[in-house]
C-alpha cells in the first residue's frame, strides 16, 4: 500500500490530465474557498497561527518530558500504553490486544498512521474482520483502492462510481444520488458498529497533562468506534503530543478553518481513560499504542519541524502539483508538499528521494500551513541530501557542478554570458525559444522562453551609472 | 518495545533536533472583540444546521421540546436523569412518545442496544461555544454517550450564562474540565459528510436533526 517504489513522474505522466486529475482538481478549488471563507469570519487567525506554532514547536522540544507524562497519566486514568518502535511493533501490538481481549470483530475511524502502518492487511491476513467506518474510507475499503487526500479519502470517485460499487457489494438498488448512497452506508454500518468487539481510532492530539486524548470527526464514526465496543484501541503518532487541554483547544481552533473552513469540526471526542464506575456507556478498556516508526529519525534531523504538523491537508489543496496529479501521484499515504518531507523521513531517501523535486518551491504551502511549517526550506534540505547521496542523474549533476565553477568566476561568468547569447540564436524564431533539445524539452514543451537581450543586465547597469 | 528504551530514542533525536525558536506559548490568548455571544453563537449554529430555539425561562423548556419532537418523525425518546430543566421526559410521556430507559445494574452486562431504537435524544451541554456554534457534552454522573450519538434527532439544552467565546477560550478558563470525566465531546451541528462528490449530507452515523433549546 504505501511501499511501492514508483517514481514520480511516472505515474504522474498517468495522471495528468484524467479525469481522476480532474476530480481532484475541483475538489481542493473547493476546499480552497471554503478555507478562505472559513477564515475570513476568524479575526485572530493569524495571531492564533503563531500561538498554534509555539505550541507544537513546544511540543518537539519536549517531546521526551510530555510522552513520559502523557503515559503516566493515561495510565492514572486506567488506560493502558504501548510503545511501538515500527510498523511491525505495532501492528503486533494491536493484533495482541485483540486476541487478549477475545475481539475478532473490528471497526476502524479514519487514522493517517494505521494507513502508515499497513495495519488492515495486517489484521485481516490474521483473521480478524475490520470495517472502515469513516464513508470515504469504507468506499475505498469496499473497492480495494487508496485513498486520494488526507481528509477526503474518495475525491477521485463519483457518485455513479460509488453507487455501482455499493450495488455489487451490499447488494443493495443501484444509485447515483449521494443521499441515498448516505443512507445505505449508514444502515449497513450502524449493525457492524452494534456488534464490534473492538474499536481502533486514530489519534489528532494527545494532551500530557491529562492523558486525554482527542479525536475529531465530521460524520461521528470515531465516536460510535470509542463508545460502542468493549475495547478501544488508539493508535498515536509520537509527534501528536501537546502539554495541556488549552493547548489542543487551540490548535483546534485552527485545524478544521485550515482544512475545510468549518469553525469546529462537527466532534471534537476527548476520551481520559475507560468508562468510569458511574458511566452507563463506554469502553471497558482503552488502549494506546505510540507509533515511532522513523519519527525519532526525523525528530534528531534538519526536518525535524515537519512534526509539527497537524494534517489539515491545507498544503495538499493549494500547492499547484498536488493539483495537477492529484494524491495518488506520490504513491504513498502522505501526499502533497508534507508528504514530501515526512515519507523520505520516514522511509528513507531509497527510492522516495523523487518527492522533494515534485515541487515548483512556490511556497503557497508554507502561506497556508495553520503552523507555518517552512516546508520549501525542507524540500530544499532534502534536494541537498539527496543530491549529497549522488541519487541525481549523471547530467544534471555535471551540469550543476559546471554550473557553480562558472557562477563563481567573474571573468568565466561573463564569457559564460556571451556564449549562452550566440547560442541562444541558434534555438530561437523571431525572438522566442520555442523548442529545445535535451533536458530543456519537457520546460519548453508547453511554454516559450524570450531571448536573452544583446546586453546583460549587469553591463546595462553598469552603462546607466556611468551615463 | 520497552517505555525507557523508546524515549530514549525520542531524547536523543531531540537533543539533535534543528527547530526554529519559538515566541513564548503563554502569550495571552488572542481574542476577537467582545460582541453579544448569544446572538453569536446562534448564527453560527445555524450556519451548521443546528436549529435554535429560546432563549426561554426554564419553565417553558418542556413545551419547546415537545414542539421539537411533533416536527420529527419520534416514537421513542429518551433523556439525561440530570438536564437543566426538569419535566422534559414527563412531557414527552405525556404526549405519547414512548420513553426508553436504559436499565440500570448488571455490572458485566454490556449494554448499547437499547438506545439504537431511540429516535429522540434529550442531553443537557456543561458549556456553549458562540464562535463555532458548538455546545459541550460531558459524561459523568451517569449520562449515557451513545444517547447523543444514536438517534437521529438530538436535543441539547444550553444555559445561556455558560457561553463561551471559543473552544480555546473556554478551555483556557476552565482548565480541569476534561480531566474530571472519561468522555467529553463538543458537538458543533448534524453528524456530515462531503466524502461523495463534495455534497453535503446530513446524519451519515450520529443525528441527522440537531436542536439547541436556549435556556434563560
Amino acid at each position: 500500500m504505501s511501499s511501492q517504489p514508483v517514481t514520480f513522474l511516472g505515474r504522474a505522466r498517468e495522471l495528468i490530465g484524467t479525469p481522476e486529475a480532474a476530480a481532484v482538481d475541483r475538489g481542493v478549488r473547493r476546499f480552497n474557498e471554503m478555507r478562505l471563507a472559513g477564515s475570513a469570519e476568524y479575526a485572530v487567525m493569524e495571531a492564533m497561527r503563531d500561538r498554534v506554532r509555539a505550541i507544537r514547536l513546544h511540543s518537539l522540544r519536549n517531546l521526551d518530558k510530555l510522552l513520559d507524562r502523557f503515559a503516566d497519566q493515561v495510565i492514572e486514568a486506567g488506560g493502558r500504553v504501548h510503545f511501538a518502535r515500527d510498523a511491525d511493533e505495532a501492528n503486533q501490538i494491536v493484533a495482541q490486544i485483540l486476541r487478549d481481549t477475545g475481539s475478532r470483530r473490528v471497526v476502524k475511524s479514519k487514522s493517517m498512521v494505521s494507513e502508515e502502518i499497513e495495519l488492515n492487511p495486517y489484521l485481516i491476513s490474521r483473521g480478524f474482520s475490520v470495517t472502515e467506518t469513516d464513508l470515504g474510507e469504507f468506499i475505498v475499503q469496499l473497492a480495494d483502492d487508496v485513498p486520494s487526500h488526507i481528509i477526503a479519502p474518495v475525491l477521485h470517485k463519483t457518485a455513479a462510481q460509488i453507487g455501482k460499487l455499493f450495488a455489487r457489494k451490499l447488494g443493495v438498488e443501484e444509485t447515483a444520488d449521494p443521499t441515498k448512497l448516505n443512507q445505505i452506508a449508514r444502515d449497513h454500518l450502524r449493525e457492524i458498529f452494534l456488534a464490534a468487539d473492538a474499536g481502533i481510532s486514530g489519534v489528532n492530539l494527545g494532551v500530557a497533562e491529562t492523558g486525554s486524548i482527542v479525536t475529531v470527526t465530521n460524520e461521528g464514526n470515531a465516536r460510535l468506534c470509542t463508545t460502542a465496543p468493549r475495547v478501544h484501541i488508539a493508535l498515536m503518532g509520537m509527534e501528536r503530543i501537546v502539554a495541556r487541554w488549552e493547548d489542543a483547544a487551540a490548535t483546534l481552533e485552527v485545524l478544521a478553518r485550515s482544512a475545510t473552513g468549518q469553525h469546529l469540526s462537527v466532534y471534537t471526542n476527548v476520551v481520559t481513560g475507560p468508562r468510569r464506575s458511574d458511566d452507563p456507556d463506554g469502553p471497558e478498556q482503552v488502549h494506546v499504542v505510540i507509533i515511532d516508526n522513523g519519527r525519532s529519525d526525523i525528530l534528531g534531523s534538519d526536518i525535524a519541524e515537519i512534526l509539527a504538523c497537524i494534517r489539515c491537508g491545507a498544503c495538499l489543496n493549494i500547492c499547484p502539483v498536488f493539483r495537477e496529479v492529484g494524491g495518488h501521484g506520490y504513491g504513498t499515504v502522505y501526499s502533497g508538499p508534507v508528504g514530501s518531507v515526512v515519507t523520505p523521513g520516514l522511509h528513507g531517501m531509497n527510492p522516495w528521494w523523487e518527492l522533494p523535486y515534485a515541487s515548483t518551491l512556490c511556497g503557497a504551502c508554507e502561506e497556508v500551513c495553520p503552523v507555518r511549517i517552512q516546508i520549501p526550506s525542507m524540500l530544499l534540505k532534502l534536494r541537498e541530501r539527496a543530491a549529497s547521496e549522488g541519487r541525481l542523474p549523471g547530467w544534471l549533476e555535471k551540469g550543476m557542478s559546471r554550473y557553480r565553477t562558472t557562477a563563481t568566476d567573474p571573468v568565466k561568468w561573463a564569457s559564460a554570458k556571451k556564449w549562452l547569447y550566440r547560442l541562444s540564436g541558434l534555438v530561437s524564431m523571431g525572438g522566442y525559444i520555442r523548442r529545445v533539445p535535451g533536458p530543456g524539452r519537457g520546460w519548453t514543451r508547453f511554454r516559450d522562453l524570450r531571448r536573452p537581450a544583446k546586453q546583460s543586465f549587469s553591463d546595462w547597469m553598469r552603462d546607466r551609472d556611468g551615463a | 518495545m520497552e517505555r525507557e528504551a523508546f524515549l530514549d530514542r525520542v531524547r536523543h533525536g531531540v537533543r539533535a533536533a534543528h527547530l526554529p525558536p519559538v515566541s513564548d506559548v503563554l502569550a495571552e490568548l488572542p481574542q476577537a472583540q467582545e460582541t453579544d455571544l448569544v446572538r453569536l453563537f446562534r448564527d453560527r449554529a445555524q450556519m451548521v444546521n443546528t436549529v435554535v430555539h429560546g432563549p426561554m425561562p426554564r419553565h417553558s423548556v418542556p413545551r419547546s421540546v415537545v414542539g421539537i419532537a411533533t416536527g420529527h418523525d419520534v416514537e421513542t425518546f429518551a433523556t439525561w436523569e440530570d438536564l437543566p430543566a426538569p419535566g422534559v421526559a414527563a412531557a414527552l410521556s405525556t404526549e405519547g412518545y414512548e420513553r426508553v430507559i436504559e436499565d440500570a445494574g448488571g455490572a458485566d452486562e454490556f449494554r448499547r442496544t437499547p438506545y439504537s431504537r431511540v429516535d429522540f435524544g434529550v442531553t443537557g451541554a456543561l458549556a456553549g461555544l458562540a464562535e463555532s456554534g458548538s455546545f459541550v457534552l460531558d459524561h459523568h454522573n451517569g449520562r449515557s454517550r451513545l444517547l447523543s450519538v444514536l438517534p437521529l434527532i438530538h436535543v441539547a439544552l444550553v444555559r445561556v450564562e455558560t457561553i463561551f467565546r471559543s473552544i480555546a477560550q473556554w478551555a483556557h478558563e476552565r482548565p480541569d474540565t476534561v480531566s474530571g470525566t472519561a468522555n467529553l465531546v463538543v458537538v458543533t451541528g448534524p453528524s456530515r459528510t462531503g466524502d461523495i462528490e463534495q455534497n453535503l449530507n446530513l446524519g451519515v452515523h450520529g443525528p441527522k436533526h440537531v436542536h439547541v433549546v436556549l435556556i434563560k
